[in-house]
């Protein structure tokens, strides 16, 4: 029910347009028909009888906006006729308007007493009986809407109760001050009330948080109010919690509100269900990201360890090898001093992966560190210098453009463009290598670009040559196979990307976003 | 010429001897092979029986121990105060450099794998810090 604003006040006019019966008694036949002439102008449907007998008759079956009674009649005359019409329930309230010659005190005096309510003299004067009795019809017909009115009113209230009683949840529909004026059965049961008690009952008594909802003014459209979480109380003293919906409608009476009450308690119980699940879950994660820590913490000290203690070993066998070689210069065969040779050779390259992979392990170190300003100008400048001696040897040109200055880390930017600097070095084609290093704005980042004209790489290995100890050309090219993955451990610690962009013969440009 | 010198590696201290031999240097050595017993001789240098040296050569990673320890234990021997202290390793963190300056090592020798650099850079340091230590032993 909203905005039934016309379910409880009719405003349409009250105006009748069926027709309403008239009965004309009288027992001269030419009256009758004199009668009925004038009457035919006002549109009624005219009943007549020629006889009191005759005019009871047509009272049982028929309801009639007047009655026009002729006094003097044979066998029964007018007033006892009027007498038996007034004795029968369904024409008891029948209007009679008494037609005679005489005027006399006495017959006025019984004929009020009968009930009559009006005298018409004979002669008959048209007009003045067309308008008594049009006050009759008028009568009538507004009888007759109000009745139906009120059955409308009724049927309305009915389809209200109806549709109140079918709402799957509980309604009371309260006053601005909150008191009870209309519950349906679910309020009864939901609160342990019944429907008597509920009604003239502060609602605070049932829902003490219960506010009127704001707005309800004759110009305004009231919304109804979103849900709201609120304590409920039965009438045991015992509390749930409730969903309340509001809507407020004006009334002639004033600001009326529904309000909709749901027990939330399964509601409640399913949240907390869900939420104890989630702190469950939540635990498991972190218990299982603890752990993943701690592995991963305990591999790279592993990993950290191995790197370190294999490297004194081997370091030391390549010395030796270099040492023993040396002083039996000249003394050893081709074949024992080539054997000789290989030893050191291999237990040099050795060193050189235990290096690299340590390189790779401490760029890759997950341990905090604050972020500072890093001027990358310095930063390649850094590389480049630390990779002097190859770039003489090669002869290989850098050429920066302007870098921008980010918020970084200074040691892993040194070791990305060494990488890929000494990495753009060692792959190159037969012309002298020219590295170029260009940065460029994307969307919260800095994209940098170091594009070289190297032999360049075969796309399906593009994923491929950023793994640990990976290498496309074998013995044919130095280097460790590692220096990609420092690459990228670099860039994934600073929260970028890297990417390659290439095709054998045409040289690679590896591309790394860093944010800004 | 005396060097006080913490090595587990027998095969680098065979290098450093040959070094030293390569510079004409004859030199006693006093050599330890894990940082307990170097902290040990350490504490009572400079008493009867234990000459106070005048070189330090401290390998970082020693079992039981690291150089850093020996050198905390060499700060507590005022003996010891003037004696040159020299960090030998093939590899050294930042932050663990960083605790043995503070502790009162001169420098890092870092420990070449090429045997030519290691007779030519090692030998030639020690050199230079025992000429140093006896210069300012003299003044």
């Amino acid at each position: 029910m909203t905005g039934a604003t016309t379910s409880f006040a009719a405003q349409t006019p009250l105006k009748e347009t069926g027709r309403v019966k008239l009965l004309l008694v009288d027992d001269d036949p030419n009256n009758l028909l004199a009668l009925q002439a004038i009457l035919e102008p006002l549109g009624q449907e005219l009943m007549l009888a020629q006889s009191g007998t005759d005019a009871l008759r047509m009272c049982l079956d028929h309801d009639f906006a007047a009655i026009l009674l002729d006094v003097r009649m044979p066998d029964m005359d007018g007033f006892e006729t009027a007498e038996m019409v007034r004795a029968r329930k369904r024409s008891l309230q029948t209007p009679i308007l008494f037609v005679t010659a005489y005027r006399s005190d006495e017959q006025l005096f019984r004929g009020y007493n009968l009930g009559a309510v009006d005298f018409l003299f004979k002669p008959i004067v048209p007009e003045i009986l067309q308008s008594k009795v049009n006050v009759f019809v008028e009568l009538r017909r507004t009888e007759q809407l109000l009745r139906r009115k009120a059955e409308e009113l009724a049927r309305a209230e009915q389809r209200f109760r109806a549709v109140l009683e079918a709402a799957p949840d509980a309604m009371v529909i309260t006053n601005k001050a909150g008191t009870v004026e209309l519950a349906n059965s679910r309020a009864d049961t939901l609160f342990g009330h019944s429907r008597e008690a509920l009604i003239g009952r502060d609602i605070h008594s049932l829902l003490p948080a219960w506010e009127c909802p704001d707005g309800g003014t004759p110009e305004t459209a009231v919304q109804p109010t979103s849900e709201q979480r609120l304590t409920a109380c039965r009438d045991d003293g015992s509390q749930f919690p409730a969903e309340i919906t509001r809507n407020s409608f004006l009334t002639p009476e004033g600001l009326l509100i529904t309000t909709a009450i749901r027990d939330a308690t399964d509601q409640v119980h399913a949240e907390v269900r869900i939420q104890k699940t989630n702190l469950e879950l939540e635990k498991r994660v972190a218990e299982r990201t603890a752990a993943l820590r701690y592995s991963n913490d305990a591999l790279r000290q592993f990993a950290w360890a191995a790197s370190h203690d294999l490297q004194e070993p081997i370091r030391t066998v390549a010395t030796y090898a270099q040492w023993l070689s040396q002083i039996t210069e000249g003394k050893l065969g081709a074949r024992e001093s080539k054997m000789l040779a290989t030893i050191d050779q291999h237990s040099s390259r050795l060193n050189q992966l235990l290096a690299a992979l340590r390189q790779y392990i401490q760029v890759s170190d997950s341990g905090q560190q604050a972020l500072a300003s890093v001027d990358c100008n310095a930063v390649v400048k850094a590389a480049a210098w630390n990779l002097q001696a190859m770039i003489e040897e090669r002869g290989a040109t850098i050429e920066c453009g302007a870098l921008p200055t980010i918020s970084s880390l200074e040691l892993p930017l040194v070791q990305l463009f060494q990488n890929l600097i000494s990495n753009a070095i060692k792959y190159q084609s037969a012309a002298a290598p020219v590295i170029r290093i260009t940065a460029k704005e994307g969307e919260n980042c800095w994209i940098f670009a170091v594009q070289d004209n190297g032999i360049g790489i075969d796309p399906k290995y593009f994923d491929y040559i950023f793994g640990v100890f990976r290498r496309l050309h074998g013995a044919q090219k130095s280097g460790t196979g590692i220096g990609l993955a420092i690459c990228r451990a670099a860039v994934e610690r600073l929260g970028g990307r890297i990417w390659v962009e290439s095709a054998p013969g045409s040289g690679s440009t590896f591309y790394i976003a860093l944010p800004s | 010429m005396r060097i006080f010198l913490a090595e587990d590696n027998l095969g680098d201290v065979v290098l450093i001897e040959e070094a030293l031999r390569r510079q004409s240097l004859v030199c006693d050595i006093d050599h330890y092979v894990n940082a307990e017993d170097a902290i040990r001789a350490v504490e009572v240098c400079g008493t009867a029986g234990s000459p106070v040296p005048d070189l330090m050569m401290l390998d970082y990673n020693l079992p039981r121990g690291n150089g850093s320890d020996i050198l905390a234990a060499a700060g507590h021997n005022p003996k010891l105060a003037n004696v040159p202290k020299v960090i030998v390793t093939s590899f050294l963190q930042a932050d663990e450099l960083a605790q043995a300056l503070e502790l009162g090592a001169s420098c890092l020798i870092t420990k070449p794998v090429d045997f030519e650099s290691f007779m030519r850079d090692v030998g030639a340091k020690i050199a230079e810090l025992l000429k140093a230590g006896e210069e300012s032993a003299q003044r």
